[in-house]
């Protein structure tokens, strides 16, 4: 089943550049909920705030949640993501266990053992806000389907995580981190179960800033066994290279090639310009298909959307990106509204994918 | 479909692909325990600076891939790989390569694995316990991506021989691709380099088996890699550096020539092929190729000859160290080399006295750069991490001469608050003076709602690297909590950070209510960084609601500086610079919001209307000019505006004439105006009792009308020129000053005054080193020029019939309630100072007031003031600017100077 699945895409990939969705945080944000909703009255009594905490609006605002994937998958979108960029119990914990530094403690390995990756409540928190999410996305994908006779996909988001597995967070013992890579493969591979619970259709490992967070992800979804696709996605800084861990793309490309994900490509922290000749370098050396969804521009506080392009500007450079081949899907992240993703749809309408490299057989 | 060659493609934080053009890969060796004695014996006295080091020097040295190996009995081999792995993860140009994780313990490697964000290699497996080990452990390296050495070993031991060696590596390699799916362009095989010349007779083929197996490896599995240790070829040999030097060159050179891609070999411990010695060179070949049976005979004959030679040590490249102590500074900060900051610091403190000069100096400097390279991509953050540990070493170095000198400022400082406050007890006078010399303080948290760590914890390292006491507060901290910390720790700076968008208004409440708390007038600087805060945002939108010093931080990288400067003993002129980049900021925000232009047609059209047909203009009781060769200094006196004369002394507020106190949000701004103002009256007294200085000045009316926007005087046949404001404007009017004469009978009136003797008298005092005598001198003379400026002014307001005598008190009259401007060329209303020789020349100032222009129109003596008057009462001042080039080419035809001419003196307001 999930074989075919992989096939039927790389079938329509070979067809056309597939669309992705665009950013759900900042798309959350005008619908300019209040504390209250996030919390609804499950977590009314919570201690911390939620009203950042996009992923638990699948529990306490689904048809927000629905809303968007629908008008995303309507805009044009052939995959969106699942709303569970932080639904592992280490990210979810600054939401739900209190911070040791407010009251002079450290985060480190045990405290994470002790406070997060066995809390059960936590998990079992996490482990809803995945089952949910998926839920709310194929109940749009198939919605939306259904109408217009094309089919849409659900890829599950696994996000990058609140620690780093190579960052240096105290300069006198510069070998120190504050998690072990085995918890954080462990609750990677808690959020892949809850997602291939509900049959989600890719995995995505995306914005990596860190490639030793993604790798732990990745490792834990090869020892999943699932044959469910997988797409890579870093985020590169203005040198390209991934935020946090600094490791360029091609060596990331040579990193995880053993995964032959369905694709890899580069998304958030940069806008389309200042992506693209990573994007190149990654489409050189990559032999699979590459995606792209770049913020909509850089931030900017002052603009309406909090980023500088709108969706023409998204529609002229995604469309650029087409003309050069260097695309196979292509999507929005940050500032990217329902809107945007209308452009970029229509920008890669007709053009021709990208062909993807083999490796020589013999 | 194009396809890609199938190559060894391994990463660290940079990629390496073995493409056809690298022939050989090398692996450094230095950082194996087994095979180095100096790096183990670092290890054991737990010398790990010093162990990286030495992975350090094998990348510098060539090293393509470096082998890390911890099998030691006396080592806890799975710790030690986890950590010195991690340890690499903060040195940047070490991780830059791929790593090989080595041991014979299967969990050793498996720790490393979780240790490499790159792409390595696993040394090694093999069939050694039989096939379900090993295609366990396969797959387990599969799942991480690793590539993998294997040993030729099966369950029967070591392969000795060709035909074993080809063998079980045929084995190994149908198990790994056909069962476990294993790359096959990832599957390095090590078919045993074994020692030669040792004696034994079954020895001696070690080396030609070795390249025949290879060969037959590279023919018949197809992509398979072949490496091995190379040193062990020469073991016999140990001492004598030449010869094995000669033996791994020429093993080398024939292993390839077989295929093999790859060893692990000491870069340090190699000859170049073509410089072996020929009969050395001869001896060895026969040993390797197994010639005939004396060849290890006369091998080690030759030996005798070379004793004692060889090892080559390979020269660093330290050309950089002839370079001033700020550049080596700079390279180190830059480069993240620690090795040589203690000597360098040592220099740089004899050159720069001060430990304290050092840091604001040089490594400043350096970490400026650091800033630069980081903001244009070009610098990473590991790398600017690693900056700031170069950094912390030096700040280190100089830390007891710090302690030294605050511990002398102490004692200083706690006696004179004793002597200050004999209530104090010395304890407590210890206390309060410790504090003010203790090390900055600054606290850290990512504001509430938002849960972004690392970048706010990358911040902290970078401060605590540069010496300051960072608390961190974590992530989602309320502002109650952050700025409870504030007061519990008596923190000297606030750092806020967010990367979510909702974050921006966090820190708006953040800093509304440490000003609520009173931060702001104790100046604690607030900094504000984040990904989605921006100078432009901390500018317009937060900076307004705090009045201490508000920063945003572009990244960490700048951290260091901003809070140096912010503690630093001229603290002020980098908080004046952030006030004034605000400022800009702001002015840009709101100047963009309607920076739409106008043509010049458009803006005239939408000129001042004023119904002239019905207007009368007044007549002034004469025309031409009068001059004052010398006010009355006291009669001045009444009209002078004193709150502009605290701005010389940075003290912004209104100044009550009444109380005679300055209205200021800084309650000990308030008392040192007092004493200011009593300091100031009494120069004052003196400067008109000794008539100090000399007030001159003229002022005049012209019968005048406008002429579209110049004004004309037909009696003097002048022209005076005026510009419009070019702004799309909605319902107001598009100003000239021109609008408000009338264009067929009206007047135009003009002043100059000028205050003699001050600039003398400041210079006297300034030679006489009193500055601040010097200062109060100036500012008091600019005092009596404005002052002067509006005693003509309301001088001529009566002559001209717009105002009775006494109509005004001299607080209205402070605050311009009466009719008609005075305008001043190179002011808002017309910023063309050129036209201030225009009036000069109608008054003939220089020669009734000795007053003078120089040539960039400024006027001599310095405080002197100058401008037309308008009578008419809805004249106004406005502001010109956004300036076209439609209108100034009007205007330089009008002026008759060049386009060019105008441009330069206009610069500022062009609007193009």
């Amino acid at each position: 089943m999930t074989t075919n699945l992989s096939e039927e895409l790389k079938s329509a990939l070979r067809e056309r550049i597939l669309v992705l969705d665009g950013a759900m945080g900042t798309t959350i944000r005008s619908y300019e909920l209040c504390e209250s909703d996030a919390r609804g009255k499950r977590f009314q009594d919570n201690n911390e705030d939620l009203l950042n905490n996009g992923d638990i609006l699948s529990i306490t605002q689904p048809s927000v949640i629905g809303d968007i994937h629908k008008r995303f998958y309507e805009a044009g979108s052939d995959i969106c993501e699942t709303n569970t960029f932080s639904g592992t119990v280490l990210a979810q914990s600054e939401f739900f266990v209190q911070d040791p530094r407010k009251s002079g403690g450290i985060k480190d390995p045990e405290f994470f053992d002790k406070k997060v990756i066995n809390n059960s409540k936590l998990q079992d928190i996490v482990h809803e806000i995945n089952v949910k999410s998926v839920q709310l996305a194929k109940e749009q994908a198939d919605r939306v389907s259904q109408n217009d006779g094309r089919k849409r996909y659900v890829a599950g988001a696994i996000g990058p995580l609140t620690v780093s597995l190579t960052n240096v967070v105290d300069p006198n013992d510069t070998s120190f981190r504050p998690v072990t890579f085995d918890q954080v493969k462990q609750t990677y591979r808690h959020q892949i179960d809850a997602l291939l619970e509900e049959d989600c259709d890719i995995l995505m490992v995306e914005t990596i800033f860190d490639s030793l967070n993604a790798k732990a992800a990745l490792v834990a979804i090869k020892e999943s066994k699932t044959e469910a696709p997988v797409i890579i996605s870093a985020a590169v800084g203005r040198g390209g290279e991934t935020m946090i861990s600094a490791q360029k793309v091609e060596a990331l490309w040579n990193t995880f090639a053993h995964i032959d994900p369905l694709a890899v490509g580069l998304n958030c922290s940069l806008g389309p310009d200042l992506m693209e000749p990573f994007l190149r370098d990654l489409g050189k050396a990559a032999t699979t298909h590459i995606s792209c969804y770049p913020n909509a521009g850089l931030p900017n506080p002052l603009a309406p959307t909090g980023f500088d392009l709108e969706p023409k500007d998204m529609h002229d450079y995604i469309a650029a990106f087409a003309d050069a081949g260097l695309l196979n899907l292509a999507g929005g992240c940050c500032g990217n509204t329902p809107e945007h993703i209308a452009a970029i749809a229509k920008s890669v309408q007709g053009k021709a994918p990208r062909p993807v490299p083999s490796l020589v057989t013999a | 479909m194009f396809q890609l060659p199938r190559f060894l493609r391994l990463s660290g934080t940079e990629a390496y692909n073995h493409t056809p053009d690298k022939n050989f890969l090398m692996i450094g060796e230095r950082t194996n325990v087994a095979g180095s004695p100096r790096f183990r014996k670092l290890i054991k006295e737990d010398k790990l600076e010093e162990a990286l080091e030495v992975a350090r020097q094998q990348v510098e040295n060539g090293a393509n891939v470096i082998d890390i190996c911890f099998d030691d009995g006396l080592i806890d081999g799975k710790f030690m790989m986890a950590k010195f792995l991690d340890l690499i993860q903060a040195e940047p140009d070490i991780q830059a390569v791929p790593i090989m994780v080595d041991s014979s313990k299967w969990e050793i490697i498996k720790e490393g694995l979780k240790h490499l964000q790159g792409k390595g290699i696993v040394n090694s497996i093999s069939l050694k316990e039989g096939e379900e080990a090993f295609r366990t452990n396969a797959r387990h390296i599969l799942n991480y991506g690793a590539a993998v050495v294997v040993m030729a070993f099966d369950e029967q031991g070591q392969a000795a021989t060709y035909e074993d060696k080809c063998r079980i590596c045929k084995r190994a390699y149908d198990i790994l691709v056909d069962e476990v799916g294993f790359p096959p362009q990832d599957i390095i095989f090590d078919p045993n380099i074994l020692t030669v010349a040792t004696g034994i007779e079954e020895h001696n083929n070690y080396a030609l088996d070795f390249f025949n197996a290879t060969r037959w490896i590279k023919d018949n599995l197809p992509f398979a890699k072949v490496s091995g240790g190379v040193s062990n070829i020469s073991f016999s040999f140990r001492g004598n550096n030449a010869v094995r030097e000669a033996m791994h060159s020429a093993f080398l050179y024939h292993a390839t020539q077989a295929g093999m891609d790859m060893g692990i070999v000491n870069a340090g411990m190699l000859e170049v092929y073509d410089n072996i010695p020929k009969h050395l060179l001869t001896a060895v070949e026969d040993v390797l190729l197994n010639k005939d049976d004396g060849a290890t005979e006369r091998l080690l004959d030759l030996a005798e000859e070379f004793k004692g030679q060889g090892a080559k040590k390979l020269v660093e490249d330290l050309s950089w160290r002839e370079q001033p102590v700020e550049k080596r500074l700079e390279h180190s900060l830059l480069r993240g080399i620690d090795k040589f900051i203690d000597d360098d610091t040592e220099e740089a403190l004899a050159k720069y006295k001060k430990p304290l000069s050092v840091i604001e100096g040089p490594l400043m400097d350096g970490m400026g750069i650091v800033g630069d390279l980081f903001g244009a991509g070009k610098m990473f953050l590991p790398q600017v991490v690693k900056s700031a540990r170069v950094m912390k070493k030096s700040v280190a170095w100089l830390e007891p001469l710090m302690e030294e000198e605050r511990e002398e400022k102490i004692i200083t400082q706690t006696s004179f608050l004793r002597s200050e406050n004999s209530a104090l007890s010395e304890s407590e006078a210890r206390a309060i003076a410790t504090k003010s010399f203790s090390n900055g303080k600054v606290i850290m948290a990512t504001v509430k709602g938002d849960v972004h760590d690392i970048g706010k914890n990358i911040v902290g390292v970078v401060l605590i690297c540069n010496g300051f006491d960072v608390v961190d507060m974590g992530v989602m901290v309320s502002c109650d909590k952050i700025l409870d910390a504030v007061e519990e720790h008596n923190a000297d700076i606030i750092g806020l950070s967010g990367l979510i968008t909702p974050s921006l208004d966090e820190m708006i409440t953040v800093a509304k209510e440490a000003e609520k708390r009173g931060f702001g007038k104790r100046n604690i600087p607030i900094l504000i960084g984040g990904a989605t805060t921006s100078a432009a945002h901390t500018a317009i939108k937060i900076a307004g609601h705090y009045t201490g010093p508000l920063v945003h931080v572009l990244d960490a990288s700048r951290s260091v500086p901003v809070t140096t400067a912010l503690l630093s003993e001229d603290r002020q002129k980098f908080i004046d610079t952030n006030e004034e980049n605000h400022h800009r900021a702001r002015e840009k925000f709101n100047g963009s919001k309607k920076k739409v232009a106008l043509s010049n047609e458009q803006a005239r059209a939408n000129k001042v209307t004023i119904d002239w047909e019905h207007y009368n203009p007044p007549i002034p009781e004469f025309t031409g000019t009068r001059t004052i060769k010398s006010q009355s200094l006291r009669e001045l006196a009444n009209y002078i505006d004193w709150t502009p004369f605290f701005h010389t002394w940075e003290l912004r507020g209104v100044w009550n004439p009444e109380t005679e106190t300055l209205k200021t949000r800084n309650k000990e701004g308030g008392k040192v105006a007092k004493e200011l103002y009593s300091e100031a009256k009494e120069l004052l007294e003196r400067i008109i009792t000794e008539k100090r200085f000399t007030a001159s000045g003229i002022y005049g009316f012209f019968p005048a009308k406008a002429d579209g926007d110049d004004i004309y005087l037909p009696d003097q046949k002048v022209t005076l020129h005026t510009l419009r404001q070019q702004n799309k404007k909605s319902g107001k009017p598009n100003y000239a000053l021109s609008d408000y004469v009338s264009p067929e009978c009206d007047h135009l009136g003009g002043f100059v005054v000028g205050i003699h003797g001050a600039d003398e008298w400041a210079a006297e005092l300034r030679e006489q080193n009193d500055i601040d005598e010097a200062l109060m001198v100036q500012a008091l003379a600019d005092r009596f020029a404005e002052a002067f400026a509006e005693l003509l002014h309301h001088r001529a307001r009566i002559a001209w019939g717009i105002e009775r005598p006494g109509q005004f008190s001299q607080s209205e009259l402070i605050h311009e309630k009466y009719q008609g401007i005075r305008p001043a060329p190179g002011y808002p209303s017309q910023p063309d100072h050129t036209e201030k020789r225009i009036l000069f020349n109608l008054l003939q100032a220089k020669e009734k007031t000795a007053v003078e222009l120089t040539e960039s129109c400024a006027m001599h003596p310095g405080s002197a003031v100058c401008g037309l008057y308008f009578s008419h009462p809805e004249s106004h001042y406005f502001m010109i600017d956004n300036l076209q080039k439609d209108q100034i080419k009007d205007y330089s035809v009008r002026k008759e100077l060049s386009i060019e001419e105008v441009e330069k003196w206009l610069g500022p307001w062009l609007g193009y």
